[in-house]
């Protein structure tokens, strides 16, 4: 429908973008938010070390590890990555051993003022 | 015991004393009664953040069987010895 409309009503403007996917949000229960309020971009819902099958989180993959840390070199809270309570635990300290071998930063280098 | 093993040695030692350490530390391992799985060098490498002043560092990776009570002598060993940085033993869990 919308599509149709852009095309007769000319060049003037573009058509805005179609929302392809839209699925309303749940306002409570697991993983639901308080309506009404931006909250930022949702996590994963399912927790991305249990989707994956092997069952150890390995500190010296520096790489993998690097995107449960924040710019400044925190780790990131459950609420952004969407991970379980265990596995958010055993990532902590997955961190923790690979900051103690130097692989990564207690606090990122850019934040220290390097 | 499965454990594993990463030391940082001092990136200012040559090939030669690089090789003295290498030595040393299969030494510490063999001695308390342990035995090396599978050794894997990594090579110079930047540290996240400076160690001592230093900003790179030798890594190394060893796979190894040791006995329980013997890590402690392990780790006393590596905390003796000035060319390494820091270590981290930790315990490989078998699955």
């Amino acid at each position: 429908m919308d599509d149709t409309k852009s095309t007769a009503s000319g060049a003037g403007q573009p058509a805005p973008a179609a929302r392809t996917s839209y699925e309303p949000r749940p306002k409570n229960g697991p993983g639901g938010r308080r309506p009404g309020r931006f909250q930022g971009p949702r996590p994963p819902r399912v927790c991305p070390f249990c989707a994956q099958k092997s069952k150890v989180i390995d500190y010296k993959n520096t790489d993998m590890l690097r995107r449960y840390l924040t710019d400044h070199g925190k780790i990131k809270p459950r609420r952004k990555v969407g991970t379980c309570a265990r596995h958010q635990r055993v990532l902590a300290g997955a961190i923790k051993r690979a900051r103690h071998i130097a692989l990564l930063p207690f606090v990122s280098e850019a934040t220290r003022g390097e | 015991m499965p454990y594993e093993l990463v030391y940082i040695v001092r990136p200012t030692l040559d090939e030669q004393a690089l090789a003295t350490i290498t030595e040393k530390v299969d030494k510490f391992i063999t001695a308390a009664g342990g035995e090396i799985i599978k050794r894997e060098d990594w090579g110079k490498r930047r540290l996240a953040f400076p160690i001592a002043k230093f900003t790179e560092g030798f890594y190394s990776v060893l796979q190894i069987n040791l006995a329980p009570t013997a890590v402690r002598q392990l780790e006393r060993n590596l905390k003796l010895a000035e060319d390494v940085l820091r270590y981290l033993v930790t315990r490989v869990e078998t699955a």
